[in-house]
């Protein structure tokens, strides 16, 4: 695979472009592609795609963007080209699946298969932030989940009481926040269980100053170092990845297109959702992904379902697992609050898809997260629970579009619920749900039942 | 010269205007911005009317799915050129100015999509929007304003750690002498509307959208 040095290189010496310039130019090369390969929604009918030569189709194209394009690093305003065979040669060279964590502890994540029967590996919690006086509680709670294989780290606003502002203090918010990662997988009795860092910020420092195998991110552990929308890098993103890459960590990334922006609608997000992850991995050395097409009007929780947007995902995993090595996850992100009847809808919806299409379970969290307001352990139970019973039942890609069809019947229309804090709904102290979201989980898991989906009474 | 006192030709061409600039017709749109000039119609009807009309249709399109950021950028530059043409034969003291508004993403924060969006729909909504980019110092924000005489600075952050920088813009406007001579609004993934007000600002929205509809308020 083209070394990192070679991509740092690139970021120095390619052609110098401006930002607007680049975001038309995708938008045009994208628009121009979904021409070329015929990508086009058949119908408000189909959740799941079941046509593997539009897969194809969707896989050259985003193979042809990438040659096209390049990835735009913003630090330099450069282009950094790639040739056709670099990149087919960093897709067969990726590895399909990777070890983390230590001791009992340790899990293998894997790249499944469409329609695949494994059960998924899980990341159950964070990417949200929370304030400093329950984040290591909030840890312990999500670390109980067995299914959890890794946990990833969160923001906060404060650390010691003292505001998060400038370099320094940024560095040792961040080492505080593994710290209290490492004491909160340990109070749950998992000390070996993989961490991810998330970064309070993208400097480098920020970024590598985590690095510490005693106390601090461990070989064994991972590091989110994402590509900005639009197929962006970041130089400090790249030094992380250099580094962590003579560490031994291993590195996910947030690899899915954003519909409405500058690569177009749903179809153009699936020409942008399959080169990312693609890029991400010659970029960064990104071997998990959070995959997909997200739509602007979902992420600000303007509309709770868009048409469309559950086949453009999986158009976008059904070619990731069919023709690369990358291991795909379902970032859950609905647009109602944890402790509402909407949120356990909506992540019953990914937790369906997710299965069928070769995607992996990761962290749910409200797409308008707040602090304390993202989420709680019963949402990644509840989307483990119903994928266990998609995959024990034997749905199809047929058959889940059916499934899909009801729920999206069910929620369409909807305004998205804002939620509760994680303190109002759930009970960390005892590790359950309140009695009203108790409630409401019941309820949601009859309508689910009543819908056709075998869950466990 | 007001709306009523033009012919029905007149105002089939201010209409066509609108539409061609909906439908992202470059070509058309400024051949009749050109017309409009030759017909002596007041260039200041046309931009207050073809332009402001097609502004808030091409919002509602961006809303309803049917356009995309790119469709909002070409539509606002277009809007730039047929205004140029409009606006070769206003004498200056005639011309309306646009209100003018600095906005960026604060520093230490690389997140652009959302503060894209923003400053898109003010652009095509009429105003004159000086886009600073990303990972903008405090003071940039405020000598950009100082040397525009800016309405208003638009200041976005996605993460909880550089949200802090929103207010530090906040209180050097207040340190040096400056709060009251611009409205500041605020917006971004963890900003809410208690810490828009903790931190004083003028403004918060938690969407391009209701960013439109706020600044509109703000700056009437």
């Amino acid at each position: 695979m083209i070394s990192l040095v070679e991509i740092a290189e690139r970021t120095q010496s390619g052609e110098k472009v401006e930002e607007k310039s680049w975001d038309m130019e995708l938008f045009q090369t994208i628009s121009g592609l979904v021409k070329k390969y015929g990508i086009a929604f058949p119908g408000e009918h189909c959740f799941i795609n079941t046509d593997d030569d539009l897969v194809e189709r969707a896989f050259e194209a985003g193979i042809e963007c990438l040659e096209n394009m390049g990835i735009y690093c913003i630090t330099t305003r450069r282009r950094v080209r790639l040739t056709r065979d670099e990149i087919l040669r960093a897709i067969d060279e990726a590895p399909t699946e990777i070890v983390m964590g230590e001791g009992k502890d340790r899990r293998v994540w894997k790249q499944r298969k469409v329609e695949g029967r494994e059960k998924l590996n899980v990341c159950p919690g964070h990417h949200t932030p929370y304030s400093e006086d329950i984040a290591p509680l909030v840890i312990d709670n999500f670390a109980r989940i067995p299914r959890a294989d890794f946990i990833e780290g969160f923001n906060v606003t404060t650390v010691d009481g003292r505001e998060i502002m400038g370099a320094p203090m940024e560095v040792y918010a961040s080492r505080r926040q593994v710290g209290w990662m490492r004491e909160g997988v340990r109070k749950a009795g998992r000390p070996g269980l993989a961490i991810v860092y998330y970064p309070i910020n993208t400097r480098a420092e920020d970024l590598i100053g985590v690095m510490d195998p005693d106390h601090g991110l461990r070989r064994t552990d991972g590091i989110l170092l994402t590509l900005l929308p639009d197929l962006k890098m970041e130089q400090d993103m790249l030094c992380a990845a250099i580094v962590y890459e003579e560490y031994g960590s291993f590195k996910l990334s947030g690899s899915f297109a954003i519909a409405g922006g500058f690569c177009g609608g749903i179809e153009g997000a699936i020409v942008e959702g399959i080169a990312k992850p693609i890029a991400c991995m010659i970029a960064y050395r990104d071997y998990i992904h959070y995959t997909g097409v997200e739509h602007v009007h979902m992420l600000n929780a303007r509309q709770i379902l868009i048409p469309g947007i559950t086949w453009a995902r999986s158009v976008v995993n059904q070619a990731l697992n069919k023709f690369t090595h990358t291991i795909c996850m379902r970032w859950v992100i609905p647009t109602s609050g944890p402790g509402t009847e909407l949120n356990l809808l909506e992540g019953a919806m990914h937790s369906i898809e997710a299965p069928i299409n070769g995607m992996n379970l990761y962290a749910p969290r409200q797409c308008r997260t707040t602090t304390n307001h993202g989420q709680t352990p019963l949402e990644a139970e509840w989307m483990i629970e119903v994928s266990d019973a998609v995959i024990e039942q034997g749905l199809d890609r047929k058959g889940a579009s059916e499934l899909l069809a009801k729920l999206a019947q069910r929620i369409q229309g909807e305004q998205p619920q804002e939620g509760y804090s994680i303190t109002e709904c759930y009970d960390l102290a005892h590790h359950k749900p309140k009695p009203d979201y108790e409630r409401i989980y019941s309820n949601v898991k009859n309508q689910l039942t009543e819908m056709g989906l075998n869950l466990p009474q | 010269m007001e709306l009523s006192n033009l012919s029905q030709e007149e105002k089939q061409l201010l209409a066509s205007l609108g539409n061609a600039i909906v439908a992202i017709d470059e070509e058309k749109a400024k051949k009749i911005a050109e017309d409009i000039v030759n017909e002596g119609i007041d260039p200041n009807i046309a931009i207050k009317y073809s332009i402001a009309d097609a502004a808030i249709k091409v919002g509602e399109k961006f809303d309803s799915g049917e356009y995309f950021l790119p469709h909002l950028v070409m539509a606002g530059d277009l809007m730039d050129e047929v205004g140029a043409i409009l606006g070769r034969n206003i004498p200056s003291e005639r011309m309306e100015a646009k209100k003018v508004i600095v906005i960026g993403t604060v520093q230490g924060d690389l997140h652009s999509v959302g503060k894209n969006l923003v400053a898109t729909m003010f652009k095509s909504n009429g105003f004159d929007v000086r886009d600073m980019g990303v990972d903008v110092p405090s003071i940039s924000f405020i000598e950009k304003a100082k040397e525009l005489n800016a309405d208003m600075i638009a200041l976005s952050s996605l993460l909880t750690t550089t949200m802090p920088y929103q207010k530090e813009v906040i209180d050097d406007l207040l340190s040096m002498g400056l709060r009251d001579r611009f409205k500041v609004m605020v917006g971004g993934g963890p900003v809410t509307r208690q810490y828009a007000e903790h931190i004083g600002a003028d403004g918060y929205a938690k969407d391009a959208v209701e960013a439109l509809r706020e600044v509109k308020k703000l700056l009437r």
